[in-house]
């Protein structure tokens, strides 16, 4: 379990991780926290040519609220999010699932930008850009471009961003009032991938009736799933036990899940319905001022 | 694990199954095929390099093309070894005339041994599956 | 409560003494293989086959052996030329090699090794190295390996897949079946292969002398040194030419090391191709793929038993999975527990039929607990099937069935001698920690209200010390009888103490610790004996072959540090006290046996003030031995190999004294399960031990606590799983799931003692603890929560997967 060969570069400036970028060629990869890249590089399931280390690249670490929005700079550790008092206040779904995110090891190294930029069809953040319909900033030779989900994954650890592209900021709009999160995730074990996950997020008017539900669910499919369907079908209804099992059924048809030696397909899709339920019941007791 | 899938092609069954069997189409549609050459007839000697994303791995071995009913069906062969471990896969692929398209019905078994069986469980199923896709598509596109 | 380590006044043995060693430890000032260093040392990396079963057609190395920084490339050839195959302990002629020759028969199986300059190097070289493969089919199921006619076959000159197969009886079971009123059944049970993941893995340096034709061998072995004479029959050395070294520091073993002999041969051919000092460290890949782990195992298990509960007999058919090669010490899985097959119970008729079987996984061996996970989740699965069905209660089967505390020592049908216990009292003692009857109470309300909550028990008879004659059950007795036979049979340890000038002891033991705390308790054993602080009592645990006095059953292994270790090394305190008095007697002009020792002096009983410091008498043995009383050696020492009377071979009937004390574990489980998800949670884990005298408590509760762990690991979380195809796929901790502290349950622990009367301070062995139970208990508690939907429990581990795919097939047939 040592990696193979690699040249090393580091970057202070994320136009300097750009150049580097280019110096080196189509096979470089960005190290950021290192979470997932360190381990597939010591058993060489990844050869690549060089490192550009972009863990000095300080003007990526930060969070801050912009225009109802919550932007977080790509290199802000995991660790930082789960304790900014920011985060917690504005944007408390964010919280929730960076305490699903393996171990506090892991999160004290691990980066909200190199998570998503992983694409781990597993990965809690991944899902909170579906979810809420990020923002994603990318920089790359020819200056910055703005992208979202439905561009940006492409398919297992796999996205739009091109060779020379560094992930720059993440802006996630923040929950409307009156709005309740929820994540669940099952695990074989705490900190492990989640074998499914579910990320809610209902808005409730004062009447008690669903102003608008968002869902975003993980692992089970190449990256987050989002139904407009199921979310549609909340919409304008009271969040009855029932409608809540119905968008869970919803769910669980729509997603195709592949199995592995702990969690079969028949049984994800199962999940995906359970956890569905789960996530939605949770996020409308905490409108309903529940913990 | 199993392979099994139908995709349906906007061409004539004799089109599919010219480009289906064309070497050079064959060499641009395999997944991360960097070279393919015939040593005999329908027998190719190959290098992949499949995976997804920056997890790669390079196989040299041979693809065969086996079973030939024009223009009906055949079956394919692929394997390969190199420092991850060793690939496997078989697939009968069978056409059959849908109007003026061509219905493509596969169905095989796909082995991947070694590193990647060891320790990519979770994303194996779906990556190969995905590359079966990743194949069928750029058929698609040269027949289309 | 923690002592300091100043203290004499009272007596250590039987405290919570803070262990000596972690101080070490824990600061990271511990001393491994990897910590060695030694001129021109070069790495090894293994290439490993990527196939279940293979022929190799050819290994074309050439790139690997240009690559700078490559020094060689050792093949099986090359292994085939300098070593012998590994003597077994079968008769089977299964020719195993500590690197594949010809063939590969399991993913993971060493195929080359690659020395170079650093182990970067030589990865890069393994990943040159090209393999012509032939794949054949494979066969992975022990049952079907061995009744399939189909099956492919590994060993073609064996010419099946059994490597050893025995059917023992003892009693009468076709009298006991003629008497009863009922015959229970389990059906097919399967138990899960799994291993122990030190946090060490396997390390070998090796180093050839050509002048003196001699190998020298660093190594994390622990043991049994039994293993010294098998490598030197494979290296074709006798045992003078051949040195292991320990170094002080083993990052945990659990029985798992004792396997690593076949990498400690491979590095020696390695020194000797290359002329070159060489080492190789274990990744955690290769330790999940190749080390070893327990056996996987089929088993049919019946009883005969009358309509009041009482069982009569029980029959047993075992397939035991020992994967590509019969690696000795197997087929010891089926062996181990010779003399407690029968468990707690009272029973006199029992027929095994066991079959030890090669299969393409990965090679076996022991792993604590060795046989008795396997054999206890078996047995215990049946007492709850017999329970279930005469409509009793689980406990007062069991209760019933106990042997009862009179008995003690007992003799079991298979020849086991239970030195002490008191088994009734410690089931009891367990049922009221968990508040059985309400635990009973509080289950009917949950399913009341639609709950699967489930209450499982377990008891098994926790062997220590084994005597290696068990292993030549194997062996047929005419087999056994044969002319030129040496029968095998021994449960030996060495224990040293001397006092040095200043008055301090120095203690060496033979039982390459792993992180158990032996430091601690020899300093405890030793500062009692010689009435001294036990800060005053040095423990040196680094073992080497050429300066050590050892025995052949030397090491850390079978638990047998609390009782044959600690009975070695109390005993030679006990020699060097009896000399201390001797040359004490003159000078303080009494007999010795007037005298005692306390505060690191020597007093005269009942007159305290007149007394002697043993730094003095120290003194006197060391710097002035010619005026010692007459007939003294000088220098203070003492070394005792102690051994038991009972280790002897099996007589002609397979009985034998498989170990040499036996402990007793009582335990009740409750677990939750939620019906959505099939996620076991374990509510309540209730276990209750008799070790005989607890040394150092702390140390105890400690290893119950690991061992219930790596139990409920077995039983819920941890899998070596391969696909049908033998690819293994759980070579990482994504997928080993090795549980964690957030996945620990609540533990209480009970004790009740019975001191052995066999050992020399009545301790028994107790590292294996809950490795036995646990997965019995965890199986018996879900069965018990998922009967009322007629689900049965038939294989481990039982992930939420399973079961919630047991309650989709019932929920189909309409019962949930």
């Amino acid at each position: 379990m040592k990696p193979p060969k690699f040249e090393y570069r580091a970057a202070r400036t994320v136009e300097e991780a750009v150049s580097l970028l280019q110096e080196a060629g189509e096979d470089a990869k960005i190290l950021a926290g290192g979470q997932s890249l360190v381990p597939m590089l010591n058993f060489r399931l990844t050869r690549p040519s060089h490192l550009i280390d972009i863990n000095k690249v300080s003007e990526l670490d930060y969070i801050r609220e912009k225009d109802g929005k919550l932007a977080i700079g790509a290199l802000t550790r995991e660790r930082t999010i789960e304790r900014s008092a920011l985060v917690r206040q504005k944007f408390p779904l964010l919280t929730e699932a960076t305490e699903w995110i393996g171990h506090v090891q892991i999160r004290n190294r691990g980066t909200i930008g190199g998570s998503v930029a992983h694409a781990d069809p597993a990965s809690e953040y991944p899902a909170l850009v579906v979810l809420s319909d990020a923002e994603l900033t990318i920089q790359g030779p020819d200056g910055s471009r703005t992208t979202t989900w439905d561009e940006f994954f492409v398919t297992y650890l796999t996205t739009s961003l091109q060779p020379f592209e560094v992930l720059t900021e993440l802006r996630f709009p923040l929950p409307k009032p009156g709005s309740g999160y929820a994540f669940v995730e099952l695990a074989r074990r705490h900190g492990d991938f989640a074998l499914v996950g579910c990320a809610a997020q209902v808005t409730m008017n004062g009447k008690g009736t669903c102003q608008e539900a968002r869902l975003a669910l993980i692992g089970v499919g190449p990256f987050p799933h989002r139904s407009p369907d199921a979310e549609a079908m909340l919409k304008g209804q009271k969040l009855t036990d029932k409608l809540i099992s119905e968008a869970g059924q919803k769910i669980s048809e729509e997603v195709e899940p592949e199995g592995d030696m702990h969690a079969s397909t028949e049984y994800r899709r199962a999940m995906s319905k359970v956890f569905t339920e789960r996530a939605l019941k949770k996020a409308l007791s905490r409108v309903q001022g529940g913990k | 694990m199993k392979l099994e899938g139908k995709y349906t092609f906007k061409a004539a069954r004799q089109k599919v199954w010219d480009v289906l069997l064309d070497q050079k189409v064959l060499a641009s549609c395999l997944p991360g095929c960097e070279r393919l050459e015939e040593v005999a007839p329908d027998q190719f000697e190959a290098r992949l390099k499949i995976g997804v994303a920056s997890v790669k791995g390079t196989y040299d071995g041979k693809v065969r093309i086996l079973e030939k009913h024009p223009i009906s069906s055949y079956r394919m062969e692929v394997e390969g070894s190199g420092a991850p471990g060793f690939v496997k896969g078989e697939a009968t692929i069978s056409l059959e005339d849908k109007g003026d398209k061509t219905d493509i019905l596969y169905s095989g078994e796909a082995q991947i041994g070694g590193l990647v069986a060891s320790i990519g469980q979770r994303m194996l199923g779906g990556v190969t599956k995905l590359m079966v896709n990743q194949f069928f598509k750029a058929m698609e596109k040269k027949i289309q | 409560m923690a002592a300091t380590t100043t203290e004499t006044a009272q007596r250590w043995v039987g405290r919570s003494v803070k262990r000596v060693e972690d101080p070490r430890l824990l600061t990271g000032r511990g001393t491994y293989v990897d910590d060695l260093h030694l001129a021109n040392l070069h790495q090894a990396a293994i290439l490993r086959s990527p196939h279940a079963h293979a022929r190799i057609r050819g290994i074309d190395a050439s790139k690997a052996e240009a690559l700078p920084g490559v020094v060689g490339v050792v093949r099986g050839k090359q292994v085939a030329e300098l070593s012998e195959a590994f003597p077994l302990g079968v008769a089977a002629p299964v020719r195993y090699y500590s690197c594949a020759v010809g063939k590969v028969l399991f993913v993971g199986e060493p195929v080359a090794v690659v020395v170079a300059k650093d182990r970067y190097t030589a990865e890069d070289a393994c990943d040159l190295i090209e393999v012509d493969y032939e794949p054949l089919p494979c066969v992975l199921d022990p049952e079907k390996a061995v009744e399939d006619p189909t099956a492919p076959i590994l060993h073609e000159n064996v010419g099946s897949n059994v490597a050893n197969h025995r059917v023992l009886h003892y009693g009468d079971t076709d009298k006991a079946w003629a008497e009863a009123d009922l015959i229970v059944k389990t059906g097919r049970l399967v138990f899960p292969k799994y291993g122990s993941t030190p946090v060490e893995g396997y390390a070998a340096a090796a180093q050839w002398d050509p002048l003196n034709q001699a190998y020298t061998i660093w190594s994390n072995f622990h043991g049994p040194f039994i293993m010294h004479p098998v490598m030197c029959r494979a290296l074709g050395v006798t045992e003078d030419r051949l040195r292991f070294i320990v170094p002080p520091d083993i990052g945990g073993g659990f029985g798992i090391k004792s396997s690593v002999y076949p990498y400690m041969t491979l590095m020696a051919i390695c020194a000797r191709v290359t002329g070159l000092p060489v080492k190789w460290i274990e990744d955690r890949r290769e330790h999940l793929v190749a080390s070893s782990s327990g056996t996987d195992r089929v088993s049919y298990l019946e009883a005969a038993v009358k309509k009041d509960g009482t069982i009569l007999g029980v029959r047993m058919k075992i397939y035991d999975n020992c994967g590509g090669y019969i690696r000795t010490p197997e087929p010891a899985c089926l062996y181990r527990a010779t003399g407690n097959y029968s468990g707690a119970y009272l029973f006199q008729n029992l027929k095994m039929d066991q079959y030890a079987v090669m299969t393409n996984k990965s090679l076996t061996g022991p792993n604590r607990g060795y046989g008795c996970q396997q054999l206890y989740f078996g047995l215990e699965r049946l007492v709850d099937q017999v329970a279930y069905d005469l409509g009793m209660d689980v406990a007062e089967v069991r209760l019933k069935n106990l042997i009862p505390a009179g008995a003690f020592p007992y003799t079991t049908p298979s020849g086991g001698i239970y030195d002490s216990g008191d088994y009734s009292k410690s089931v009891r003692l367990a049922l009221d920690m968990a508040k059985y009857d309400e635990l009973r109470k509080r289950q009917t309300a949950a399913r009341a209200s639609g709950k699967l909550y489930g209450i499982g028990v377990a008891t098994a008879v926790d062997p220590s010390v084994t005597n290696m004659a068990y292993i030549t059950v194997a062996w047929t007795p005419e087999e056994r009888a044969r002319k030129g036979y040496l029968p095998k049979a021994g449960s030996s340890e060495t224990g040293s103490v001397r006092i040095d000038p200043s008055g301090k002891a120095f203690c060496m033991v033979n039982t390459t610790p792993e992180g158990q705390g032996h430091e601690t308790a020899v300093s405890q054993i030793v500062a009692d004996e010689l009435g001294m602080a036990i800060g005053d009592v040095h423990v040196i645990t680094e073992f080497d072959t050429f300066t050590r006095t050892w025995s052949i059953t030397s090491g850390s292994y079978s638990s047998r540090f609390a009782s044959v270790g600690a009975s070695a090394v109390a005993t030679a305190a006990r020699r060097v006290k009896e000399k201390v008095l001797k040359i004490a007697a003159p000078m303080l002009e009494v007999n010795p046996q007037d005298l005692d020792v306390r505060d690191s002096k020597v007093f005269v009983k009942g007159s305290p003030e007149r007394s002697v410091p043993i730094r003095r008498i120290a003194g006197q043995a060391h710097w002035s031995a010619t005026l010692l009383p007459e007939g003294l050696e000088p220098g203070l020492q003492a070394t005792c190999m102690f051994n038991f009377p009972n280790a002897k071979p099996p007589d002609e009937k397979d009985r034998v004294d498989s170990s040499q004390t036996y402990g007793f574990i009582a335990e009740v489980m409750g677990v939750e399960i939620d019906p959505a998800t099939g996620e076991v949670r374990i509510d309540k884990y209730v276990t209750v031990h008799d070790v005989g005298t607890l040394i150092n408590p702390m140390i105890v509760e400690g290893q119950v606590m690991g061992g219930a762990l790596h139990g409920v690991a077995g039983a819920l979380y941890e899998e070596m799983a391969y696909d049908e195809s033998g690819q293994f796929l759980a070579a990482s901790f994504m997928d080993y799931l090795c549980p964690t502290a957030m996945e620990a349950p609540p533990i209480e622990i009970g004790h009740v003692v019975s001191p052995s009367p066999f050992t020399v301070l009545g301790s028994k062995g107790c590292g294996e603890s809950s490795t036995m139970t646990a997965p019995a208990v965890v199986a018996n508690a879900i069965a018990d929560a998922l009967r009322p939907l007629n689900i049965a429990v038939r294989e481990l581990p039982m992930t939420p997967n399973k079961v919630w795919k047991l309650l989709q097939e019932q929920k189909a047939k309409g019962v949930a």
